[in-house]
């Protein structure tokens, strides 16, 4: 200090204390007073004892809370897509940050400036010219704005961010070495972009290819009894399993609360499925925080322009004209056409849906055909629907995967129905031309199978079959009773037999409506031209378990017992003589009786099982006609990528083995690099056995109904097989559609929601055209931006 | 010389945070294994060549030899009479065909072919553990951590034996999902396998992954 001012101060402070000598003299009796009564000795004791505590409480909690926070949280992921355009130039990384050590990396900006990036990003700059809503884009990747996440290559005198990241990248690397001054160890994670122009995308969980599993309950609700008695017993069996798992539950020993990085999984599957479309629209705009490099054309080069562009002018006016006034035209007819075939489709399910009453069954559940047509009803109500769906799709950005299960539902069904007509085509074209012979050759396999054959069988039954000594009496009169009603029934077969051409011309005619269609008309005649055998078997069924049972019953009686009713058990009983003698008699004559009604029976029930065997096979046929998946096998083999079942991670070895020095203490890792894993996130396509998943569904269905112990016992004793409803059977097909079909005003204002087809080009009133009009707008956002150094 | 070992672990730890864990059955590849393993795949290749050889008869004798003068069909005959000359896998082929009826041969020759593309000398299967991603199985199965409640050691019997086996309990699902499903390895290996999957996951247990050798490198001292 100046001696001067030392002097000036000192004379300052002289002056002050003689000024103000009352203040000086209270200050010092008040300090007196201090002393006296110890304040000074307890203050430099609470100081002394707050230092002590700082020095051992809070410094050692502050340096044991740093080494946990780099040794616990310090694992940093990043994710990196591969594809990216990498040079060794410096760079700007943008991407999302989920959180502080968990990135995902959508684009590598070169020759910027990350300052002006991070303001580009703030004021929405990289995001101009975006085609659809930018918040749209920030909803669904869960993160309220894009950042600025690091360097590439980043020059040695240069100082970023401490959290930021810095990758190394170069054009020969694929993977990046990527580092960061915050984290201990570090989680590459590297992936292919999804391009959503080819609809590609990933995901957490496989795509699915059917509607989502509806009124499962509703669909089984309406079976018989005994169906229901099964899934009573599935229902119990999947409760049982759900109270284990419930068990398993509450005897995990420790719950791990997801930390951020494992909630944010979900989160970064969209983001990744976004990552093109964001890089595309990100580099499209970096010029624009960039030096300016481009400007704007001169009056001549317009001119020439202009004159180069003028043929392609005047097709895009004429183009302009055509969708402004005669689009909507043909659009409006179009609809009404619509709207008058789902008023058609309409009535006719009704019908076909008519019950009458709630239990009775309706017209779809008896007959093939009625079947059949209300699904292609059903379909044709619904594809309107799901186009307009499709067509929403367009105006949102490709990145959005919600519809694409959609997309590939509709042509899946639309491929179908495409394909089932041109086989019908061949098909009916073929039965209409050899109408005759198709009409000969059935007719001839009705007389040899279902009436030559029956007969020889019941012939053969009657006298002795393979040395079997059967009563004759009772098979001569079985025998004769079943060949008079085939005779009869032969006699109605022949009067039939004139009209069969034109029934088989019909079924033809009716093949172009989708070979499906004679398929089922062909299972419904069979159904229809096997009555007899199926009544057959019911009479047999019955007498052979009327027999049985009255034998059961005699046997209790032979044993002295008794079935009581009440109590649902056996009793012995006190029997009369009499009585115990014409029951065993009965008994004895019952049971040599047995045989001869069994071969009976036996030879009625086989007809019956080839009969449905066969029409099995006719409902497998138009369960594949009206269900394969061949859309998403085509795509499967097409583009895996469609069809996405899942993800994959594979571990690669890295190139430069992580030192082994660097563990004793965990500072040390900051300075030298922190052990880098590389993982590849590959997407699995779809598994072929959960695309035809329903079909195994349908498959274990129809074996649980047939070759269940509950058949086979059914069976043996005689009683009715009953046949698998057809709800059961065809619940693969009704997979396709919805569960409630839309109404015919919902259909109505669905069609006329969509928007109408954009025009090509946006012409100015004025006269001036586009090309001016794009290039003012393009000159007023440089001066907006201000940083235009040249005006227009 | 064995073409397998008991099942033993290998760790791939490249940070500790990112585990894989195999087991194979690889034994250690010794000159002698690789000529050994090279003759087998020969083998195999013969005889599958030997198999399509006799489809190829088979067929050529149901279908007329090719007529027409078109290059293909040129090049087919070429081929054809290189195939059907007198050699002994011809001969063979044309005896079984004269022994055995067509409708046997060629879903039997099918069959073993399958059987042949199938069969594997070794096997090995493989465990990664990313922490905060999740699990995944090598059958190709992901499972998030958010999903998985419990990784655990269980006993069942199989046979007259008692199996340790690893398993995951997934949230919300019916089945436990196996870890090492055809393998099985012994219980020091699902053990170790189990201490390492939760000190990845959940960073329990002793800190000392540094131990463990470096990441990389067959830690071959483990072999039940």
């Amino acid at each position: 200090m100046h001696p001067f001012s030392v002097l000036t101060l000192a004379i300052f402070v002289a002056g002050y204390i003689t000024a103000r000598w009352a203040l000086v003299t209270r200050l010092y009796e008040l300090a007196i007073f201090a002393w006296d009564k110890g304040v000074i000795v307890r203050a430099t004791q609470g100081f002394g004892f707050l230092s002590l505590a700082f020095l051992l409480v809070f410094i050692p909690v502050q340096q044991i809370a740093r080494t946990e926070a780099i040794l616990h949280d310090g694992l940093m992921r990043v994710f990196w897509p591969v594809d990216i355009a990498t040079s060794d130039l410096p760079g700007v990384i943008v991407g999302w940050r989920n959180s502080s050590l968990d990135v995902v990396v959508i684009a590598v900006l070169d020759h910027v400036d990350p300052k002006s990036v991070e303001n580009a990003l703030k004021t929405g700059i990289l995001l101009r010219n975006a085609p659809h809503s930018v918040p749209r884009i920030f909803e669904l990747c869960g993160q309220p704005s894009m950042h600025v996440l690091g360097v590439t290559n980043p020059s040695p005198d240069s100082n970023p961010d401490p959290s930021w990241v810095r990758a190394a990248t170069s054009p020969a690397q694929r993977v990046p070495c990527v580092t960061c001054p915050k984290a201990s160890s570090i989680q590459t994670i590297v992936f292919e972009r999804p391009i959503p122009l080819r609809m590609q995308y990933i995901s957490l969980n496989p795509i699915a290819l059917s509607l989502a599993d509806k009124e499962d309950s509703s669909l089984y609700s309406v079976s018989d009894a005994s169906e229901a008695e099964d899934e009573k017993q599935e229902r119990r069996n999947k409760q049982k399993k759900h109270v284990l798992v419930e068990k398993l539950r509450s005897h995990s020993v420790v719950g791990h609360a997801p930390s951020q990085k494992d909630q944010a999984l979900a989160k970064i599957v969209n983001q990744i499925n976004w990552t093109w479309e964001l890089e595309h629209l990100l580099q499209k705009n970096v010029p624009l925080i960039g030096p300016r490099p481009k400007r704007t054309l001169s009056v001549s080069e317009r001119v020439v322009e202009h004159a180069t562009t003028m043929r392609d002018y005047v097709i895009l006016c004429i183009w302009d004209m055509i969708i402004l006034y005669v689009f909507p035209i043909i659009r409006r007819v179009f609809i009404l056409a619509l709207l008058g075939h789902r008023l058609a489709a309409e009535v006719l399910l009704r019908v076909l849906e008519w019950r009458a009453r709630p239990s009775s069954p309706a017209l779809k559940d008896i007959s093939a055909t009625a079947q059949q047509v209300e699904i292609r009803l059903q379909q044709f109500c619904y594809w309107p629907m799901q186009y307009v769906k499709l067509r929403l799709r367009k105006n949102d950005w490709e990145s959005v995967t919600t519809s694409h299960p959609d997309y590939i539902r509709f042509y899946n069904s639309l491929w179908l129905v495409a394909n089932d007509v041109i086989i019908g085509i061949a098909l009916g074209s073929y039965i209409i031309e050899n109408a005759g012979w198709v009409a000969d050759t059935i007719s001839m396999l009705l007389s040899t199978y279902t009436i030559q054959a029956l007969q020889n069988s019941i012939s053969w039954l009657m006298g002795w079959p393979a040395g079997l000594k059967l009563n004759s009496e009772l098979a001569l009169f079985l025998g004769d009773l079943f060949l008079w009603v085939i005779d009869y029934w032969s006699s109605c077969i022949q009067t039939l037999q004139p009209l069969l051409p034109h029934i088989i011309w019909f079924i033809g005619f009716s093949s172009f409506a989708g070979a499906s269609m004679p398929i089922a008309l062909f299972s419904d005649l069979l159904s229809m031209l096997t009555i007899h055998i199926y009544s057959f078997y019911l009479a047999s069924a019955r007498i052979f378990h009327w027999q049985l049972t009255i034998l059961l019953s005699l046997f209790q009686l032979f044993r002295g017992k008794k079935y009581n009713v009440l109590r649902n058990r056996v009793d012995s009983c006190d029997y009369d003589l009499d009585q115990l003698l014409v029951g065993t008699i009965l008994f004895t004559l019952l049971s040599f009786l047995l045989p001869t009604v069994v071969v009976f029976y036996l030879n009625f029930a086989i007809a019956r099982m080839v009969i449905i065997s066969l029409k099995a096979i006719f409902d497998t046929l138009l369960s594949c006609l009206n269900h394969f998946p061949l859309f998403a096998l085509m795509l499967r083999a097409k583009d895996p990528r469609r069809l996405p079942g899942g993800i994959r991670f594979e571990l690669r070895d890295t190139q430069n083995p992580r030192p082994r020095n660097d563990s004793k203490s965990p500072v040390s890792t900051i300075s030298s690099p922190p052990p880098t894993s590389v993982i590849f996130l590959k997407p699995t396509p779809l598994p072929f056995a959960a695309m035809f998943h329903q079909y195994f569904q349908m498959g274990h269905r129809i074996r649980k109904h047939y070759l269940s112990p509950r058949v086979l016992f059914c069976l043996v004793t005689g009683r009715f097989v009953p046949p698998i409803h057809r709800k059961n059977l065809y619940s693969l097909q009704y997979s396709m559609l919805p569960a409630r079909r839309a109404g015919i005003m919902e259909t109505w204002e669905a069609l006329n929601s969509l928007p109408a087809k954009k025009r090509p080009i946006k012409l100015h009133p004025y006269g001036v055209t586009t090309n001016t009009t794009m290039m003012t707008l393009n000159g007023s956002r440089r001066h907006m931006n201000g940083r235009a150094t040249r005006g227009l | 010389m064995r073409l397998t070992t008991t099942p033993y672990l290998r760790i791939r730890r490249p940070s500790p945070t990112t585990a894989e864990f195999t087991v194979s059955t690889l034994p250690p590849l010794t000159p002698s294994l690789r000529m050994l393993l090279l003759s087998i795949t020969l083998l195999r290749t013969v005889l599958s060549l030997q198999l399509v050889l006799i489809l190829y008869t088979l067929w050529a004798s149901r279908s007329s030899p090719p007529s027409s003068s078109s290059p293909l069909s040129l090049l087919l005959a070429h081929l054809h009479h290189a195939l059907t000359s007198p050699s002994p896998p011809a001969r063979l082929a044309s005896y079984l065909l004269a022994h055995i009826p067509g409708y046997a041969l060629a879903p039997a020759c099918a069959g073993a072919l399958y059987a042949l593309a199938r069969a594997r000398v070794h096997d090995a299967e493989s465990l990664l553990v990313l922490r905060g991603l999740g699990v995944q199985t090598s059958g190709g199965r992901f499972i998030p951590t958010g999903k998985i409640r419990d990784v655990l050691v269980n006993e069942a019997f199989r046979g007259f034996e008692v199996r340790t086996y690893l398993v995951v309990v997934v949230d919300g699902e019916d089945d436990v999902v196996v870890v090492f499903p055809r393998l099985l390895p012994g219980a020091r290996i699902v053990e170790r396998v189990w201490r390492g999957v939760r000190e990845c996951l959940y960073e329990e247990g002793k800190r000392g992954w540094e131990g463990e050798g470096g990441g990389r490198g067959i830690e071959g001292g483990w072999r039940c």
